[in-house]
């Protein structure tokens, strides 16, 4: 063991020092300058809000510093997303900023792929090579050969670096996991892709459809907050899913229902609604398409929603398909029907599998049934904040030859018609080098290889670009594969903004500053971008106006400030607030200038804007009616363009040929109805495997910070460790006893985890908690726990290319 | 003389566990190793208990986060031999770790499981970062610790007071588990002054406490759930 | 690390033990004994009594901060910027710092453990405490401070606790 120069300098570094950074016996990854502040500083203690960087549910953070280093987190009380209140992973924030694995400054591969073998480099020297590169393949006319692929986020910096992508001339732009496939049932029922908000703070009931909004929903401590009011306004919960997750838990009732057929109950209690006349006839009448059967222009008759329900759907059929007693299906049905407001949600259960774009389309049509749009307890559509609009300038003819190709992301002819992208495709396509093969891959945050099915071929796919570069924090299973690492602030450290997050309530804009400067030789991924657009020069770098992310952020709020609405979260984010901005209506706190409403905006964290413009009807629903359409004309476009584009048109071979593809098993105009379609599982294994996201690792990245492993499962006292949960049946059947080594065993491969059974699950389902079973990610990630995406197979949602995380089937045994 | 006590709805409470880290972040409580904390020595002053209740599919789970009760009458304080634990006059029952000798028959008489031994120095697994909460002491290796209702936080909140010239606000003592709690379900406060939310929500129909049949008389005040279990 | 035995591992860290322990006695020996040498002979008696500066001064958050808090190369530098003010060798040191903008490593002297919590706020502001009651009358020092005037020990903070019926609850100071 050898003795650090550190742990001396702590050692003499007295009391102050040894306060804030702890006892002699470990290392430490806090840069030496830092510990001297804290040794000698006067310790004054600042606090500054910021946004939570460590997954896409923008919490508003308030950081402690003394002596401008951060020493602990709590929420920012007056931020209206989180109001206070953190997550567990939130919490830990800390950690991940002073990461021992953090990546210290720009690196080349020079060993194998996790070989570890890296040769730092500087910025220069690294991003010349970059940009050598990319102005190489534009002059060659292969500007399209370069892809981006993400993580999952929304707001200015997806725009800037989509922007990026646009004017250098790359139709190559993605995230995953990618919310172009997951608004896709939105899209094809209202026309636009926009993911509602649900006000389950007014309604009586909340009906879930395997939405575990409490702890995988876009914004979990969002609707914590919002369901910590249950008593006081009388909601009911009632959870339908497989597994009784935290939401269940915290449910009036739960309902376990067989994987992949939340669609089936979901139109079995339509069938109620409509049966016994407990739906919404106004809003049914005068706001959807597709209810009624009809007649269409060229005279043939087309099935309406009512009838395909009646025929179809009634309450015996769907418990056979669901296992959900019909006597429980009437009665929900009823209690849906009388019970105002009543909301329906249908999340991660409902859409997890090969049929979930039909099942959520079927979830979703109990809220038109039940006329929940724009209503109070119902759901409605957050306005977009008024940032500056900054068009894309000069696009020249090489960018115009390469966006003219098509998309590396794009499903071929039989695969996710509605979508231009599935991470599936995007392996596939690469792999096969067609259209064209890749040169060039970006990768920034994000980590598709743990996360997606189809990792072997991901990875395959990855090895067979020349130059893949990642921008990132740390290393992980996917950026092992990098050439060049670019490493990215930690977001305690970068300006960025996190605008709209998903399902909240209100527009909203939380900042993201540096609360501490850069610890190590790291820059914001924006910069990166705008650095490369530099030195490509010419219409690349002309797209760029601005000499920093952070001016370019400042500028899209000028947009917010001009457009003198909303306010700056302040003291008071409570209902005595939003009256007072009501009866007002417009911005309250005057600003001399902007640049005043800039450094206060900075200092509390963000801009709200609780005040929604009253929608109209045509604003609402975007489709061609207008209207809700139960039957989706989108859907009905986009396979008679595939079907089409097999030569004759509406030709029933063709038609059947395309649906056989896409493996849908309806036929005539079922197809584009809210339907249950079967999943077609193996047909010799006994059990359907499913898995689920705790709050303490959410996607993933929670498991490179020692204490979110230690607190993975600390509510069942399970550590550091993956566990299979069982149903005691199920288990003893297999003569399996709690806390047994278990094998999972698809036909993909076999895994291994602990047993863990409880009457909290469906038998024959065992679900294995996510995040866990990395190879990289950090010296506390590596080598804990199993990955039960490795044994999956490689399938997803059959329209929107949608990994399919509850379609595999497995076999258990105990393990030797 | 206020007396410090803590309400937990566990209506409101979703059993997320983020008491559990805001406590762990806030105390500088270290993480062990992962072979330790399989073995059941993960280091936790505000713990959760998870019980499921009812046959499937009337099944419940009930998740109940659970500090140290800082009871009244509390067994441990009367075993220790050296007067490390006590329960001083505000009603906290104090650990002070200097005068701990890690006899741990504190721990033995708790009937709550509510302290935990120090097996090793304060190590947090080799190479972690070990920034912390600096009016926190860390523990060394032998002695006991527990949740002690963040009382350094109550230092500077008197300090605070007492320059002003004025008593402690109902809201203005809190510790961190309350802070961060994103259900709003822990509520604390001065159970001696009545018009506190702590002291109203005491008196709650719906309040129970663990252990009140030993006659430990705990301070931390459950609301039982009014629907499911 | 990973790759020793237990039985390697514990002897490697006995003999780091053994080691640390020598450290250990030189540097409590260092804390308690009577000398600690300062980077610069920083004379108090030249700044309280011929430029007439008070505590405060430089010691800023005494009266808003639990630390006192050493005074930071800035406000040195306030009076102390290019020319020297005075003849002293010691303040040619002090420019020197000041010209490299190096951070002077200045001793502590007054070491409160970090169980105990001490408020320099409190002990001036409400108990109205003067500085010299625990530090000595400093402004006739031409020397540093070197070592203790009052020992921070618990009896002496107790002691004076009992005297002005201040509470000695554990939970008072130690956290």
């Amino acid at each position: 063991m050898e003795i650090k120069r550190r742990d001396f300098l702590k050692f003499f570094g007295g009391v102050s020092g040894a306060v804030l950074f702890g006892n002699l016996d470990d290392v430490i990854a806090v840069p030496e300058e830092l510990l001297e502040r804290a040794k000698n500083g006067p310790k004054i203690e600042t606090w500054q809000n910021t946004i939570c960087g460590l997954c896409p549910a923008g919490c508003g953070l308030r950081v402690r510093l003394i002596d401008g280093i951060p020493v602990s987190i709590k929420g920012n009380p007056v931020y209206p997303v989180n109001r206070g209140g953190l997550c567990p992973l939130g919490l830990n924030a800390l950690h991940s900023l002073y990461h021992p694995d953090r990546l210290k400054g720009p690196m080349k591969r020079t060993g194998a792929i996790g070989s570890g073998k890296w040769d730092s480099m500087s910025w220069d020297e690294a991003l010349t090579m970059v940009k050598d590169r990319l102005l190489d393949l534009r002059n060659a006319g292969k500007a399209h050969e370069v892809a981006f692929l993400g993580n999952e986020e929304n707001g200015l910096m997806k725009e800037h670096i989509r922007r990026f992508m646009q004017v250098y001339g790359s139709p190559n732009y993605y995230q995953f996991s990618s919310a172009q496939n997951n608004t896709v049932p939105y899209s094809l029922l209202h026309g636009h892709s926009t993911v509602p908000a649900y006000d389950i703070l007014n309604a009586r009931l909340v009906v879930s459809f395997g939405a575990n909004f409490l702890e995988e929903g876009y914004s979990p401590i969002y609707y914590t907050k919002l369901y910590s009011h249950h008593e006081e306004q009388r909601t009911r919960y009632v959870q339908i899913e497989s597994r009784l997750s935290l939401t269940a838990g915290n449910a009036d009732q739960w309902i376990p229902i067989r994987p992949g057929t939340y669609g089936a109950l979901a139109l079995g209690l339509a069938y109620i609604l409509i049966r016994e006349e407990l739906y919404d006839k106004g809003f049914v009448r005068d706001h959807s398409f597709g209810f009624e059967d009809r007649v269409d222009s060229s005279g043939t008759r087309q099935v309406g929603f009512k009838n395909m329900v009646l025929g179809n759907y009634y309450p015996e059929k769907v418990e056979e398909l669901t296992g959900v007693p019909s006597s429980t299906i009437l009665r929900l049905g009823r209690e849906l029907g009388n019970t105002g407001p009543a909301l329906v949600m249908g999340d991660q259960g409902t859409v997890d599998n090969t049929n979930g774009t039909f099942a959520a389309m079927a979830v979703h049509s109990l809220n038109a049934l039940l006329g929940n749009f724009e209503k109070k307890g119902g759901l409605f559509f957050v306005d977009d904040p008024p940032f500056t609009k900054s068009g894309v300038a000069g696009i020249d003819a090489i960018a115009r030859a390469g966006l003219g190709q098509i998309p590396i992301g794009q499903p071929n002819a039989s695969t996710f018609p509605v979508t231009q992208f599935s991470i599936e495709s995007f392996t596939r396509n690469i792999l096969d080098g067609s259209p064209y093969p890749i040169s060039v891959l970006f990768l920034y945050g994000g980590n598709p290889l743990f996360q997606s099915p189809n990792h072997r071929e991901l990875a395959d796919a990855l090895r067979k670009i020349p130059l893949v570069i990642s921008l990132d924090t740390l290393l992980n299973e996917t950026s092992e594969h990098a050439h060049i690492v670019l490493p990215d602030h930690h977001f305690m450290e970068r300006w960025d903004e996190v605008s709209n997050v998903g399902t909240v309530g209100f527009t909203h804009v939380g900042i993201q500053h540096p609360v501490v400067s850069p610890l190590y030789d790291t820059k914001q991924s924006g910069d990166v971008f705008m650095n490369l657009a530099k030195r490509i020069g010419g219409s690349v770098a002309r797209a760029f106006q601005f000499d920093s992310y952070e001016h370019e952020l400042r500028n899209a709020l000028k947009g917010v400030y001009l457009s003198g609405t909303g306010s700056i979260v302040s003291e008071g984010v409570g209902t005595m607030w939003i009256q007072y901005l009501q009866q007002r209506g417009w911005q309250i706190g005057q600003y001399d200038s902007f640049d005043e409403f800039w450094d206060r905006l900075v200092k509390q964290g963000g801009w709200w804007n609780p005040i929604r413009k009253q929608k109209r009807w045509d604003q609402v629903f975007q489709t061609r009616s207008n209207r809700f359409e139960f039957f989706s004309q989108k859907l009905k476009e986009a396979i008679d363009t595939l079907v089409a584009q097999q030569g004759k048109t509406g030709s029933a071979q063709n038609r059947e040929r395309i649906l056989n593809e896409l493996n849908i098993s309806a036929r005539g105009d079922n197809v584009f109805l809210p339907h249950h379609e079967p999943v077609r599982y193996d047909p010799d294994m006994p059990l359907h495997l499913i898995t689920f996201r705790v709050l303490p690792v959410r996607d993933g990245q929670g498991a490179s910070l020692p204490m979110m492993q230690e607190m993975f499962g600390h509510a069942i006292h399970r550590h550091w460790e993956s566990w299979v949960e069982i149903h005691p049946e199920t288990a003893a059947s297999y003569r399996i006893t709690d806390g047994q080594w278990v094998l999972v065993q698809s036909t993909m491969g076999t895994i291994r985890a602990r047993a863990k059974t409880t009457e909290g699950i469906m038998p024959n389902v065992i679900a294995v908690p996510f995040g866990l079973g990395h190879t990289s990610m950090g010296r506390y990630a590596k080598g804990h726990g199993t990955n039960p995406n490795v044994i999956m197979k490689n399938l997803y949602d059959m329209v929107s290319g949608k990994p399919a995380l509850q379609a595999t089937k497995v076999k258990i045994s105990p393990a030797a | 003389m206020p007396k410090w006590a803590m309400v937990i709805d566990l209506d409101k409470c979703t059993g997320c566990g983020a008491c559990s880290v805001a406590c762990k972040m806030e105390n500088n409580i270290p993480i062990v190793d992962p072979e330790e904390a399989r073995n059941g020595r993960a280091m936790v002053w505000m713990d959760m208990m998870t019980t499921v209740e009812g046959d499937y599919p009337n099944t419940h789970v009930k998740r109940v986060p659970k500090p140290c009760f800082h009871c009244d009458d509390p067994p441990c304080t009367l075993v220790c031999p050296v007067g490390a634990t006590y329960r001083n006059p505000e009603g906290l029952v104090a650990q002070i770790y200097h005068r701990c000798i890690g006899c741990r028959y504190c721990m033995a008489a708790c009937p709550f499981t509510a302290k935990s031994f120090n097996w090793y120095d304060p190590k947090w697994i080799e190479g972690a970062s070990d920034v912390g909460n600096p009016d926190v002491s860390r523990r060394m290796v032998g002695v006991v610790e527990k949740c002690s209702f963040c009382s350094h936080r109550l230092q500077k909140v008197k300090e605070n007071a007492d320059i002003e010239d004025r008593q402690i606000r109902d809201g203005e003592y809190v510790p961190a588990c309350l802070e961060s709690c994103p259900a709003d379900a822990i509520v604390f406060g001065d159970i001696e002054n009545r018009d506190s939310d702590v002291s109203r929500l005491s008196r709650s129909y719906r309040v129970y406490r663990y252990g009140e049949d030993l006659g430990v008389k705990p301070k931390v005040y459950y609301l039982a759930r009014r629907t499911g279990s | 690390m990973k790759s020793m035995t237990p039985f390697v591992k514990w002897t490697v860290r006995a003999g780091a033990a053994a080691g640390i322990l020598i450290v250990v006695v030189v540097y409590l020996a260092s804390t308690s004994g009577d000398i600690v040498t300062q980077p610069i002979r920083y004379s108090h008696k030249a700044h309280m009594e011929t430029a007439g500066m008070t505590c405060t001064d430089c010691h800023a958050s005494v009266l808003t901060s639990s630390s006192a808090s050493i005074p930071s190369l800035e406000v040195c530098s306030t009076c102390h910027s290019d020319q020297p003010l005075s003849q002293s060798a010691e303040e040619v040191k002090l420019l020197e710092f000041v010209k490299k903008e190096e951070l002077i490593l200045w001793q502590r002297v007054y070491h409160v453990p970090d169980h105990v919590y001490f408020s320099h706020r409190r002990h001036v502001t409400k108990a109205g405490l003067e500085c010299k009651a625990c530090h000595g009358d400093v402004s006739g020092f031409t020397e540093p401070v070197a070592s203790q005037f009052l020992p921070i020990t618990m009896e002496n903070c107790m002691q004076c606790h009992r005297e002005n019926n201040v509470s000695n609850d554990c939970l008072t100071c130690h956290r």
